[in-house]
């Protein structure tokens, strides 16, 4: 288990991490040493991350900065079940950007296995959709409705114990 | 464009958004009714959890009813990952769990149960639902029994014993008795014995037990253990990283034993005793001390601010969090102990709670004295 202690470098060593459209960022290697990911692609001049660009990274890395000296301590006992959505008002702050450098951003979080800020990401989604109904939601999101009437009909007569609660 | 995450792509990552609103039953409606995909995805969520509010009987009936009946849910092959049901004290027909018989594949691939508060109107159909489970179901990994009492009911209990064995690999495990209720765990225990390759957690509150604890010692994967409201436990585990013992008593050459065995692995450990014998606290400490440096979370509720206290947090050299309830004032110079105190706190040190602790009433003292990097301190 991850005690939050092992952060073995010290606050002035830095490591070189290039984002996909070789952008470079020279960051503290401890933040790399929190999440084994950003550690794999330190140093060599043509190692660069893949997927992530450079607007995206430099977010990333903030966020990181930012939480750098959080605990990551894995109390366990139930709370895994009892998600909530409630966001710290940095991170509120942080994520209020457009939606795309939103998904983005949680796209980077997980391909870089940064879970606390893949589920920051989640939850502000989540609560993007919270009370709306389904054509709020599609035209939040962009999705099309590819149920057709009949369809939807039988779906709410099935689950008719959800739509009463 | 609607992003890769909405359309298909990754639904692991629109399962994970949509987790957050496991609690939002109108929301995760509206969501599985946004299209197919997400219907898909939104179901097993929509379903897990819907009596987390109070809700009336009629309600739990239609829940089960409308089981059987949905199509979409066997259309879309969702599966239920997550089941927590409680059961309030209203009577259920049974008719309803022996239905559930014809939608088998909705439970095969259960990972996480929680059954609590059943009452004895539902001892049938609770049965009845636990031997559906026992028989489709083998990928439970976590399992929970909370305020259940199955003294005077073998049925129920031995209903409890077959969804145990018939997981090919649970790894947590809780049972939970309730104010008024104690639970044996005799039978519990031997059948958690068929899981001792796989079982990482347990945890047991307001149970009973006489020596089957040791037999946990088997369960070479155990991590975490916690026992709660206990009047007894005798623990011989090695290899904890978690330990939680509040209880009335303890064996405590066993628990010594236990903490020289986890050694530096323990990270966790909450701490309370409360048949007020001071050695056997004391006891606990120096062994802590002298075998178990690398504690990151500390909770102990104890008699006085000791020598061996003060001691073994000074020795933890990476102590982040710190909870501290000291019964008893010291009745020579308590600031000068508290002084003390502050001093020894390790750096590392970030968050510290006492409680109602007496030590409040020396907190400009503690704080002109503390030399650690507190981000957090609570005080009531």
């Amino acid at each position: 288990m991850d005690n939050g202690t092992s952060n073995s470098a010290s606050e002035n060593e830095t490591i070189t991490l290039k984002s996909c459209d070789g952008i470079e960022f020279h960051i503290d290697a401890r933040i790399a040493n929190r999440y084994t990911l950003l550690n794999n692609w330190n140093g060599g001049e043509s190692a660069c991350i893949p997927n992530v660009n450079g607007k995206v990274l430099e977010k990333v890395l903030e966020w990181c900065e930012h939480h750098i000296n959080d605990p990551q301590l894995n109390c366990g006992d139930d709370d895994s079940r009892r998600r909530n959505t409630i966001i710290e008002e940095w991170d509120e702050n942080f994520l209020s950007c457009d939606q795309d450098m939103l998904f983005e951003i949680i796209l980077a979080a997980n391909y870089l296995e940064i879970k606390p800020l893949l589920d920051l990401g989640c939850k502000t989604v989540a609560n993007m959709m919270k009370s709306k109904s389904p054509e709020e939601i599609r035209s939040a999101f962009n999705i099309d409705n590819d149920y057709t009437p009949e369809e939807e009909e039988q779906f709410r007569k099935e689950n008719e114990w959800a739509e009463d609660y | 464009m609607p992003s890769k995450i909405f359309k298909g792509d990754m639904p692991e990552l629109l399962e994970h958004i949509l987790n957050h609103l496991n609690n939002e039953i109108d929301s995760l409606y509206s969501c599985a009714l946004v299209s197919q995909h997400w219907c898909k995805i939104s179901i097993p969520i929509l379903w897990q959890n819907p009596f987390s509010v109070d809700k009336s009987p009629l309600f739990i009936s239609q829940y089960f009813s409308s089981l059987d009946e949905n199509e979409k849910l066997v259309e879309s092959e969702a599966t239920l990952h997550k089941f927590y049901i409680n059961f309030v004290d209203h009577e259920i027909d049974p008719e309803i769990f022996y239905s559930l018989r014809r939608n088998e594949q909705f439970f095969s691939r259960l990972q996480d149960l929680s059954l609590g508060e059943i009452s004895q109107y539902n001892i049938e159909g609770v049965t009845a639902l636990l031997d559906i489970l026992a028989k489709y179901t083998t990928t439970i990994c976590s399992l929970k029994f909370e305020v259940i009492c199955y003294h005077d009911k073998p049925e129920l209990l031995h209903a409890f014993i077959h969804v145990i064995k018939s997981q090919k690999q649970l790894k947590q495990f809780g049972l939970f008795g309730g104010p008024t209720t104690t639970l044996e765990t005799h039978d519990i225990i031997s059948a958690l014995k068929s899981q001792k390759l796989s079982l990482q957690e347990l945890t047991f509150e307001s149970c009973i037990f006489a020596a089957e604890l040791e037999t946990l010692i088997d369960c070479e994967n155990l991590e975490i253990l916690r026992i709660r409201c206990c009047d007894y436990a005798n623990i011989l585990v090695a290899n904890l990283n978690t330990l939680e013992i509040r209880c009335l008593s303890i064996d405590t050459s066993n628990m010594v034993q236990s903490l020289q065995m986890s050694g530096s692995l323990l990270q966790q450990l909450s701490f309370e005793l409360m048949d007020g014998e001071v050695w056997k606290e004391l006891l606990i400490l120096e062994t802590l001390k002298s075998f178990c440096p690398n504690i990151t979370y500390l909770e102990l509720r104890i008699d006085g601010l000791s020598t061996q206290l003060l001691e073994l947090i000074g020795n933890l050299q990476n102590l982040q969090f710190l909870t501290l309830v000291v019964y008893n004032i010291p009745e020579a110079d308590p600031e000068i102990r508290v002084m003390h105190f502050a001093k020894i706190l390790p750096s590392t040190l970030q968050y510290l709670d006492l409680g109602h602790f007496w030590l409040n009433t020396y907190i400009e003292t503690l704080l002109n004295n503390c030399n650690a990097p507190l981000k957090n301190l609570r005080k009531s």
